[in-house]
């Protein structure tokens, strides 16, 4: 049907893993996402690619209740990416978007929890995004011979 | 000195009397002015040059155009007189005057004025709205408009008459004087007026004073100040009132943010809020949230760690919340580090983790249990944990990914004025597991590729004994990260102990033509469950719901994302989506949200809303906006709004209708018009919309 | 450039009785009208006006041996005192003082220059008008 390992030997993006690096995060979502990235693409010992974002998130109350009270936040998140190579050529640029909840009904306490945990449960979701996307648009420029996959270290 | 460049058609020069006539398309350039003319004689005796129109005379950056029939200056152009003259200031405002006078390259004076940034059509004349002066003088430097004996004029029809009128220039940002005034009438105030003044102290400090009256007795005073410094800035922010809605004499609340950059990656940011009663925000349209969260930390974040250190205090303003008996200041310091893990390979991960949360209330027993939060009014918590993780991922020849992944925590805590759960409490817990992933991929020339996902997990917990009652954990949510969590609880107090399989599959795919998709279905199959995960949460019971998430965007603007936990008989237990479209001249965002109610989440109804929020431009200039927000439960809208904003070459327009039917012991339903008028051409930072075509 | 505050700016103006020397390279002359052409270093003289070029074309008045008219090609220099012009071509009619220089003309009087396609010098009372295209510096305030 078409579909072949991504990471097999010999695949389309099997030099992906261990080569990309995030830019260094400057606010601690930054640091969820780049976390996320290095624990799905490895940690750049050979660095072939550079991955710049822009991270922007927002939060919205939703179920308002008759007597005025917010039951919930929806943490919109929305990261523009760009992949480039180690000459600084603009190989991909993207923007993936998505939200996470979290409820507002308990104590204080409890809702102070659950906003940090939407939060890093947020890069984490558009992290696993990015690297789907990453693998799709770079094996369709090596499909068009646009560029040469790099082969693995392995 | 600098030489003057001249450009004509024909120069006469005649000897004796020491004068150069420049006839046809002639046009002079010096330090940055360009006087246009038909014909200019320069008289190199008296150093003059007598013009003949139509000329015009444009300023370096083109923000200064004079247009008259025919002029006198001096050769440097900066002195003289100009005759039956028309200056327009950064394509914006028109001042048009019998005769206009260059003094100093920088003042512009003018008499019998007639000063519109409107469309002037031969057909009808009469600008929307006028300003007519005895006398206006322009000051390039200071850009500033300096009106005597002014008369404001809409339509033709004089509307009010100033002996003193001073505006600012459109390119003037920063310049003490009163801002445009607004209109805002509500079923509870009555119909007021807020007239706001800026006061500039300096290039780094400004305050806005705006009072603000209504006809029901309220009276209102808005403050903002704000001031840079080098290495950050503040915003405070507040209001004092006194109105006859509630028995308190004096109401008001208070904002204050910033944040600065210290020395070696630190930084210091504060969002402080507070307000005298549970009402006042809403009344005032200051803020619609009912719980108010000051925060003060001080953190950094680097490639390999942060550190933070944070001060949280809370104010509710639900009537059912009582203040004392709620956790009011939260201390908690975070240190966190990432490292790899040389010969063992693969990333580990070290976090350290201080938190401490105090009630005001002192009493030890939880007066309204059972039906209470369970918890005592006066409990005091304070905790200590260390959390160390590793994952090391394989990658086989077939493409299969194979991660090993643990974490072990260890955490003492203290608990205070709690009956129930006094004393100290430590644990320590660990959990690893095995994740296997596949990602498989296809991609075709033509641009459209697919990525195909199975992940599998087992993960194995050891058992939490420690008895630790578990109140910031309550609120768990079931989504494509938490899926893959080694411990679901978004807390410290509980930790995932059940061994588990989590199964899950996505499918990507990109399209950057046509729609993009990502769908993802996941499930959590347990042997025995120890952790009691609330109802709402889906991920209760020997198997969990089964999740759904799906994400589209077209290339045309249209953008959805919804995720749906959906139980074993197929019944939503949660179910939410955000939607929104952005095409040509419609702008829509909606979201909906569908959740069955959960006694351990302290919500004791199943929660169903819809909201949409819309814009319309109907032409260029007029833009109509529409909101609103449907609760099933309660059976009717709990906000809706609707509102227009006209913005043409002159005059921007902004209307507002909004009605808010929240009611409860404290807040009643309002009914909120807004109006507010500005003038473009005075003041920089307003976009003036497309200019209106004569007919 | 500090301005001469003396000089006015009256053009080149001189009395046009005055003598007029010409020496050149080579000399022939047109028996059939009476003219002569001069060509190679050309230069005229009269008074403090010098005019060079490569080809002259000089006519003279029927009767007497008095030059009526002075026809310079081939790229002409005009210079008296402070001011000089230069152009593709010019023709000087003696009695009427007119002097009217064509083709990229430059005039250069002190620190201001003219440019133009054509400009027409009355030598008797130093008015000119330069035409085509004009462009000129001058320096306000400057004296």
């Amino acid at each position: 049907c078409g579909f072949a390992p991504a990471y097999e030997k010999g695949g389309l993006t099997e030099g992906l893993f261990g080569t990309v690096r995030a830019a260094d995060p400057d606010s601690k979502e930054a640091f969820a996402y780049v976390q996320r990235i290095e624990e799905r693409l490895g940690r750049p010992e050979r660095r072939l690619y550079d991955l710049d974002y822009t991270i922007t998130t927002n939060s919205i109350g939703v179920g308002i209740t008759s007597d005025n009270r917010t039951t919930r936040y929806n943490l919109e998140g929305r990261i523009s990416y760009t992949l480039r190579n180690a000459a600084g050529e603009h190989l991909v640029t993207g923007t993936v978007q998505s939200f996470t909840a979290f409820s507002a009904t308990g104590s204080t306490v409890a809702m102070l929890a659950a906003e940090e945990d939407a939060r890093v449960r947020l890069m984490r979701i558009l992290a696993d995004q990015t690297v789907s996307r990453l693998m799709a648009e770079l094996a369709v420029l090596y499909k068009q011979g646009r560029i040469t996959a790099p082969v693995s270290a392995r | 000195q600098e030489q003057a460049a001249m450009v004509t058609d024909e120069l006469q020069v005649t000897s004796g009397d020491d004068r150069l006539v420049a006839q046809g398309h002639v046009e002079i350039l010096y330090q940055g002015y360009r006087l246009t003319a038909t014909s200019v004689t320069y008289d190199r005796s008296d150093d003059s040059l007598v013009i003949a129109g139509p000329l015009s005379l444009t300023s370096a950056d083109g923000s200064t155009v004079i247009l008259a029939s025919q002029a006198e200056l001096s050769a440097d152009m900066t002195q003289g007189i100009l005759t039956s003259a028309r200056i327009v200031l950064d394509q914006q405002l028109q001042m048009a005057a019998g005769s206009l006078s260059r003094i100093g390259g920088r003042y512009s004076a003018m008499n019998n004025v007639v000063a519109s940034s409107c469309q002037i059509c031969a057909a009808h004349p009469t600008p929307l709205w006028e300003i007519r002066a005895r006398r206006v003088i322009h000051d390039e430097a200071a850009q500033m408009i300096w009106f005597d004996q002014a008369q404001f004029r809409i339509g033709g029809v004089p509307v009010f008459y100033i002996p003193r009128l001073r505006l600012p220039d459109a390119k003037q940002s920063r310049v003490s004087g009163f801002l445009a005034p607004s209109m805002r009438s509500t079923s509870l105030l009555g119909t007021g007026l807020k007239l706001p003044y800026f006061l500039t102290l300096g290039d780094d400090r400004d305050l806005t004073i705006t009072p603000y009256l209504s006809t029901k007795r309220s009276q209102t005073v808005e403050l903002r100040y704000r001031q840079a410094f080098r290495t950050g800035a503040i915003e405070l922010e507040g209001a004092l009132t006194s109105d006859d809605l509630t028995d308190h004499s004096r109401r008001g609340w208070f904002r204050g943010r910033g944040s600065f950059e210290l020395p070696d990656d630190f930084r210091l940011a504060f969002n402080v809020i507070a307000t005298s009663d549970n009402a006042y925000l809403l009344d005032y349209g200051y803020s619609d949230r009912d719980r108010l969260d000051s925060r003060v930390e001080l953190s950094r974040v680097r490639r390999n760690g942060f550190f933070s250190l944070r001060l949280v205090s809370f104010q509710s303003l639900r009537d059912e919340d009582d203040n004392d008996t709620l956790p009011s200041l939260v201390t908690d310091m975070t240190f966190h580090r990432r490292f790899s893990l040389g010969p063992l390979g693969g990333m580990g991960g070290l976090r350290i983790q201080t938190h401490s949360h105090l009630r005001t209330s002192a009493s030890p027993l939880d007066p309204d249990a059972p039906l209470g939060d369970g918890i005592s009014d006066g409990r005091d918590v304070s905790r200590l944990s260390a959390r160390v993780d590793w994952r090391r991922s394989f990658i086989s020849d077939l493409g299969l990914e194979t991660t090993l992944l643990g974490e072990a925590q260890f955490d003492v805590y203290r608990l205070h004025q709690d009956a129930a759960f006094e004393g100290s409490y430590t644990r320590a817990t660990a959990a690893a597991g095995v994740e296997l992933r596949w990602p498989l991929l296809k991609a075709s020339s033509n641009g459209v590729a697919h990525v195909l996902e199975p992940v599998i997990q087992i993960v194995g917990a050891l058992d939490d004994k420690s008895g630790i009652p578990n109140e910031d954990s309550v609120l768990v949510e079931f989504d494509e990260a938490s899926l893959w969590n080694l411990d679901r609880f978004p807390g410290a107090d509980a930790i995932e102990q059940s061994s588990r399989a989590n199964i899950g599959l996505s499918w990507t795919r990109y399209d950057p033509a046509g729609w993009s998709s990502i769908l993802t279905i996941g499930k959590v199959l347990r042997k025995h469950d120890r952790d009691g995960f609330g109802l709402a949460s889906g991920l209760g019971g020997l198997n969990s719901d089964w999740l759904a998430a799906a994400s589209f965007n077209f290339a045309s603007g249209f953008t959805a994302t919804t995720r749906a936990v959906i139980g074993e008989d197929l019944e939503l237990t949660k179910g939410e989506m955000r939607l929104s479209l952005s095409q040509g001249r419609l702008f829509l965002a909606s979201s909906a949200l569908w959740a069955v109610a959960d006694p351990s989440e302290n919500r004791y109804q199943d929660s169903r809303e819809l909201t949409f929020d819309a814009a319309w431009k109907v032409n260029p200039s007029l833009t109509t906006k529409a909101e609103g927000r449907y609760d099933f439960d309660g059976k009717r809208g709990t906000i809706a709004g609707l509102g227009i904003e006209y913005r043409n070459e002159c005059v921007v327009v902004d209307l507002s209708l909004s009605r808010r039917l929240t009611t409860s012991d404290s807040v009643n339903p309002t009914t909120n018009f807004g109006l507010s008028v500005d003038l473009i051409g005075f003041g920089n930072g307003k976009t003036a919309g497309p200019a209106r075509r004569c007919y | 450039a500090a301005q001469e505050a003396s000089i006015s700016f009256g053009l080149l103006s001189q009395d046009t009785s005055l003598p007029v020397n010409i020496k050149a390279d080579s000399f022939s002359v047109n028996n059939a009208d009476g003219s002569a052409q001069f060509s190679g270093n050309v230069l005229v003289g009269q008074g403090p006006m010098r005019l060079a070029t490569s080809e002259l074309r000089v006519e003279y008045a029927p009767d007497s041996r008095a030059i009526r008219k002075l026809i310079a090609t081939g790229g002409v220099t005009l210079a008296s005192g402070k001011d000089a012009a230069e152009s593709h071509e010019a023709d000087y009619t003696i009695d009427s003082g007119l002097v009217v220089m064509k083709g990229d003309v430059l005039l250069s009087q002190g620190p201001s220059v003219l440019s133009g396609d054509k400009l027409t010098i009355n030598l008797k009372n130093g008015s000119g008008v330069m035409s085509g295209g004009v462009s000129t510096t001058f320096v306000p305030g400057g004296n």
